[in-house]
């Protein structure tokens, strides 16, 4: 009965309040707006992309109330312009009601179609995304344009995101964020844009106004995912203020006390007992390893819905878990073990760019366990990562590191080894009497990220994935070479020491990697190394350069001269590109190239490295020169004359 | 006594090793029992799956994620589903179970649905069980049994109990080298067939292959008929019967306010004379403003959607686009009909599989001078008169009425429609190759063009994206001046033309240049494996023609130029020949492939082919200075 009547009230309360939702609309005629013919080529164009997010609160409980209006207005050009944007998802994943959608087309006669509303569909629990509403534009030819709006309230939540930029420019994208009373906190990432203030229906508001937005692109050797321009917000209930240290304990005392157990569970003790049977004298490290290796062949990483993925006992029974689950199978060994151990959140830095400083829970994506003693991570949800350093994916991104005791502290996640990646190349090449083909003799040591990749295809791959890099391993780009040896060493997952090199012995001969030119003949010698990648820029680069992980090649390629000819041409195989260091001078990234001439042997030497995973943006061009050196290289050949 | 019985215990596990001691998972069963039941003309059918799976190592212990699909056609019932232990003689059962939809890029709505869950406890040793039904709500859709799949299987087996009084018909496929057994067994009531083929070891898709089903030992099972009251009751036992399902199907398509869709035919044909080019406009605008987007929702999925409804959404499926230019077409005088049929991924005739395993798809087939003409108006860049390159050799299903239909095969298109022509000039000015060229793409060279340009070129730049997929001369190459006709206009070839600078191409060496012409190396990365299983699969035939002519730079000669090389075969292969005239050297170069499929026993010729043209690629010219 009170129930009720506070349910009455609540709702009275909360209907004193107009909403700004409620008066926004779309123009009751729409007109087609000019572009340029420049924005004609493009496959589609935003006109408008406008976000409300607008917060309140009743008089009586302090319970938020959130709305979010999306109103968008794109022209759509070209086939694939509509294909972009005739079919409409909207999320419903914490969303309490679906307050309003309407969609129109007008086309280029001015012939208006409205969507009828019957035709929106329902689907539900789909894959991790939830449940969405759906519908297709209807009536969308070329050169029309797609209007959709439609409001949402929430379940509300003290913060949200959103982002702004598309793959497609957009020529007006607004955010209004209406907190009206309430303390609120917002942030705008990667635009010079300011917020401003205004008043919408009297309420305090403030609105970032960004005018012909481009398109985000993709680019090698970036992050485009996570670089759009998007926006962060929090809002708080009536009266208070949450500050960013506040949200962070908070986080940290939850996680913490889900996951650091006082005791280490019996079970557990019992696991760890097999798995430490028999072996004595073992270092903490090795320990390590023995336990990541026992939970990656015994556990499986469930991405489902069932609650009783993250209990402890549930977990060790079935020997699944959550990803969040797993961490407590790793922090109650590692308890009965006395290891010293950390739990980091962090995120994927190609999708989201972590944020020590506004907190928002949908940068809690990941998670690693950090041993500081060792200075090595595990990677518990990562079934191709073993004891040792981060997945390149989370390198750089900063992380929330929860020591045992509860206290906590921010950092970027490196390497403890910067020389972690490298690939180690020699190669000896020898012709046939009449150079009809031409054979290489190839070793091969693959270590750091190199290796996991290696042996994650290999162990995990379809036959068609592993063929594939059997081609690549043997050297990609020769089109008919045919491979009469091939063998691959430490290809096992599970290893016992820090990071052993992947080896792969292999002998080729191609016959096309020699062209015929009268009594000469030109051998592409820079096939050898495979085909390189080649960074184009046509366009203005956008994208801050971040590799995928630093990294260094060092090859040795040793050619016999046949008895009776000389070689010429060789000034090509001298290369030497480096970006060096502004404050130090130092190279950071390098492609050197050299030979020498021994006897009846022209040695060829490349190193090649990238020692920091990020460089300058303005210093792009220079990056671009020592990516493109490789490429350079690769084109070298080389003239065998008769004597 | 003792080595009796040594022998014994040893010889099944070698018996194991032998033949997949190298995989890390393997199906020891997989075993599918259809049970019909015939009450009052009421069909209810089940199908009990029962499968036992085997970790022989831990290392992909992803399979135990296991996802069983329906739809409104199916359900799922009492899933029982649990890992045995050996080791520890244990079972721990699956306790939690979802039902999930999935995206899917190619259809919108879909009402297929999962069942998933993820075996627990799985390790090296582990044996999963799994046994559900699966209820078959409509008797035309028994599917089909693969006696082998991703993994081998130690024992597969098919079996299906019907009443005396229905007939089953069945049919296999690719087990040539798979023995397989077929037991019958009748009893008073019931009749039960049963297939159980062992040891088939695994198959996986292949890049370029022909689709699994060309490969994988499979069998189709339906219903033909039954008795009822001492009448026989067809429901697929031929050919007939499932056309006649199908025209109840589109007997049920809404047809109201067609005269929204005839005014649209009408006002685009009306100023044109002969019904060739009527088809053709009416073709056109359905391929340029009908957007495909599909909805699969029980007969939704077969039944097409009202050609009014159509028009006023502007998008549908392929059925609806099929339904539509059936009514646009016979509105303004032009005999049009609906057309079942199987996409090239189907190896089945209709005879073959009288059921709707069959096809997948949907086109109209127009009848015009005597000349049938396939369109596909889910294929917005093929031209008028040519087919979906996908359908070519597949058998179509015209409904003429109510009771009549016709098969007719869709013809493979001649090379000679799909020609990419490529006219080229080299100017070399301070060892810099420049070039300057023009394509010209027909048929499906064209629309392959054109959708790559849409849909794989993402937002690279055009120098990118040519870069990337001509590949001329080398990944340095720049483009300029990139100009690209008729790209919306369907009846003339595409015209792209560029300027090229290539850098680190020309090779010199004291006084001499060396120069290789073929800056295009098209399919010099083609060779076949070795250890490819499928039949490699061509989506069109084609012709390539290539004139290239170099102008020999100031105080040059020519001191070598390559002499005439081929490679002939009915199937594949390519002529190049060279010419000096004044001061420029012309290359002739074309090349052809008139087959969509490279069988298994002529690998060895396609390299050849291979190999042949890529050595030619490799012939340079060596231009000297003059002394």
């Amino acid at each position: 009965m009170i129930k009720n009547t506070l349910f009455v009230l609540l709702f009275v309360s909360t209907n004193c309040f107009s909403q700004y939702y409620k008066s926004y609309d779309w123009s009751e005629k729409p007109k087609m707006h000019s572009i340029t013919t420049q924005e004609e080529k493009e496959h589609s164009i935003g006109i408008l992309k406008k976000s409300i997010v607008e917060y309140t609160s009743s008089d009586q409980a302090s319970d938020l109330i959130q709305y979010e209006t999306t109103h968008t207005i794109t022209r759509v050009n070209d086939e694939k312009g509509i294909g972009q944007h005739n079919r409409v998802y909207i999320p419903m994943h914490d969303v309490k009601n679906l307050i309003d959608v309407k969609a129109r087309t007008i086309n280029l006669n001015g012939k208006v179609t409205l969507l009828n509303k019957d035709n929106i569909k329902e689907i539900n629990n789909v894959e991790e995304y939830g449940d969405f509403k759906i519908f297709a534009i209807e009536g969308v030819e070329k050169n029309s344009e797609i209007e959709v709006l439609y409001t949402v309230e929430k379940e509300a939540d003290l913060f949200g995101s959103e982002t702004l930029q598309s793959d497609y420019p957009i020529k007006a994208v607004q955010f209004l964020y209406v907190t009206g009373d309430l303390n609120s906190e917002i942030k705008a990432y990667r635009t010079n844009s300011k917020f401003e203030s205004v008043t919408t229906d009297g309420k305090a508001s403030k609105l970032l106004d960004i005018r012909n937005m481009p398109a985000m692109i993709e680019e090698e050797y970036a992050t485009p995912g996570a670089n759009k321009i998007a926006v962060v917000y929090q809002c708080f209930p009536k009266g208070q203020t949450i500050t960013q240290d506040m949200f962070w304990s908070n986080v940290v005392n939850n996680v913490g006390s889900k996951i650091i157990p006082e005791n280490t569970n019996s079970k557990a003790k019992a696991d760890l007992d097999a798995i430490m049977k028999d072996k004595k004298d073992l270092s903490n490290y090795e320990k390590i390893v023995l336990v990541d290796n026992f939970v990656k062949t015994n556990f499986t990483v469930v991405k489902n819905n069932n609650a009783e993925l993250s209990d402890i006992d549930y977990i060790l029974k079935n020997r699944s878990a959550s990803d969040f689950g797993i961490l407590k199978v790793y922090a109650n060994y590692f308890k009965g073990l006395g290891i010293k151990y950390e739990l980091v959140i962090t995120a994927n830095r190609f999708t989201y760019k972590f944020d020590p400083d506004f907190f928002i829970p949908n940068m809690l994506r990941d998670f690693l366990i950090y041993l500081p003693d060792e200075e090595k991570y595990v990677s518990p949800d990562r079934i191709e990562y073993r004891v040792g350093e981060a997945p390149f994916n989370m390198l750089g991104s900063y992380g929330l590191f929860i020591k045992e005791d509860f206290d906590y502290y921010f950092s970027k996640i490196v390497q403890s080894d910067p020389n972690y990646s490298t690939i180690k190349r020699i190669v000896d090449i020898t012709f046939n009497d009449d150079f009809e083909s031409a054979t290489l003799k190839q070793h091969q040591e693959h270590a750091g990220h190199w290796s996991v990749t290696s042996r994650a295809i290999l162990n995990l791959s379809t036959d068609q994935g592993i063929k594939e890099y059997k081609d690549y391993l043997t050297g990609s780009g020769i089109e008919d070479k045919v491979v009469e040896s091939y063998e691959v060493k430490n290809t096992e997952m599970n290893q016992m020491e820090y990071n052993i090199p992947f080896i792969v012995n292999s002998t080729i001969t191609s016959e096309s990697i020699i062209e015929d030119a009268g009594d000469s003949y030109l051998f592409q010698i820079g096939q050898v190394i495979g085909t390189q990648s080649e960074l184009y820029q046509e366009k203005e680069r956008v994208n801050p350069i971040e590799m995928t992980y630093p990294n260094q090649y060092d090859y040795t390629i040793t050619v016999e001269i046949p008895e009776g000819y000389t070689v010429e041409g060789l000034s090509s195989l001298n290369i030497d590109k480096s970006y060096k260091s502004n404050s130090t001078g130092e190279k950071i990234c390098k492609f050197e190239s050299s030979y020498k001439l021994e006897d009846n042997k022209l040695i060829v030497t490349i190193q090649e490295f990238y020692k920091s995973n990020e460089y300058a943006l303005n210093r792009y061009e220079e990056f671009r020169s020592v990516i493109n050196a490789a490429s350079d290289f690769n084109k070298a050949s080389i003239l065998f004359k008769a004597k | 006594m003792k080595n009796i019985l040594f022998v014994f215990i040893l010889f099944p596990l070698f018996g194991l090793s032998q033949d997949f001691s190298n995989e890390d998972y393997i199906y020891l069963k997989r075993h599918e029992h259809i049970k019909i039941g015939l009450s009052k003309q009421n069909f209810d059918i089940t199908k009990q799956v029962s499968e036992q799976a085997e970790y022989l190592t831990a290392k992909k212990l992803y399979f135990a994620n296991e996802a069983m699909h329906f739809d409104s056609f199916s359900a799922i019932e009492d899933i029982d589903a649990y890992t045995y232990l050996p080791e520890r003689d244990s079972s721990v059962k699956v306790d939690y179970i979802e039902t999930k939809r999935e995206f899917d890029n190619g259809i919108f709505y879909s009402d297929q649905e999962s069942k998933i869950f993820t075996f627990p406890a799985v390790t090296k040793g582990a044996i999963t069980n799994l046994n559900y039904k699966e209820v078959v709500k409509d008797p035309h859709f028994l599917g089909l049994f693969r006696f082998g799949t991703f993994v081998p299987t130690k024992s597969a087996q098919l079996s299906i109990e019907f009443p005396n009084d229905v007939t089953i018909g069945y049919i296999d496929f690719n087990t040539k080298d798979v023995s397989v057994d077929f037991k019958q067994e009748i009893k008073r009531n019931t009749t039960t067939y049963t297939w159980t083929a062992n040891n088939i070891k695994g198959y996986q898709n292949e890049v370029d292959g022909e689709s699994m089903l060309y490969v994988v030992p499979h069998i189709i099972v339906y219903i033909k008929s039954y008795e009822y009251k001492g009448q026989r009751i067809n429901v697929l036992n031929d050919v007939n019967d499932l056309y006649k399902w199908y025209a109840s199907l589109v007997n049920q398509i809404d047809n109201s306010e067609l005269e929204k869709v005839y005014k649209i035919a009408d006002d685009l044909t009306k100023s044109i004379p002969t019904k060739k080019e009527k088809a053709e406009a009416i073709f056109n605008w359905v391929q340029n403003n009908i957007n495909y987007v599909a909805f699969e929702d029980g007969l939704g999925g077969f039944i097409p959607r009202g050609a009014a409804s159509v028009c006023d959404k502007r998008y549908g499926d392929c059925k609806d686009m099929a339904n539509l230019l059936y009514e646009m077409l016979n509105h303004v005088g032009i005999e049009a009909y609906r057309t079942w049929i199987g996409t090239r991924d189907r190896p089945y005739s209709y005879n073959q599989v009288p059921t709707p395993m069959v096809d997948n798809h949907m086109i109209t087939a127009a009848i015009i001078d005597g000349e049938t003409i396939f369109l596909d108006g889910t294929d917005s860049y093929v031209p008028f008169g040519m087919p979906s390159s996908f359908t070519q050799t597949k058998e179509a299903l015209l409904g003429i009425d109510a009771n009549t239909f016709k098969l007719i095969t869709v013809p493979v298109q001649k090379p000679e429609s799909s020609v990419t022509e490529v006219s080229t000039t080299i100017n070399i000015e301070d060892d810099m190759f420049k070039v300057s060229e023009k394509r010209l793409l027909t048929g499906y060279e064209k629309v392959d063009f054109i959708t790559d340009y849409l849909y794989k070129k993402d937002t690279k730049t055009d120098e990118e994206f040519l870069n990337t997929t001509l590949a001329l001369g080398n990944n340095k190459t720049n483009y300029n001046n990139i100009k690209r006709e008729n790209f919306d206009n369907k009846s003339d070839a595409l015209e792209l033309s560029y300027d090229l600078e290539i850098d680190n191409y020309v090779k010199k060496v004291g006084t001499k240049l060396f120069i290789n012409l073929d800056i295009d190396r098209v399919l010099s990365k083609s060779k076949i494996d070795d250890d490819k299983i499928y039949d490699k699969k061509i989506d069109h035939t084609y012709k390539k023609n290539y004139i290239t002519t170099l102008n020999i730079p100031e105080g040059y000669s020519a001191s070598f130029i390559p002499e005439e090389l081929s490679f002939e075969n009915p199937n594949y292969g390519y002529t190049i020949t060279y010419s000096l005239k004044d001061s420029a050297i012309i290359q002739t170069k074309s090349i052809y492939v008139n087959t969509l499929s490279v069988k298994k026993q002529d690998f060895e010729s396609w390299n050849e082919f291979i190999k042949s043209l890529t050595k030619a690629y490799k012939k340079s010219i060596i231009l000297e200075q003059n002394q």
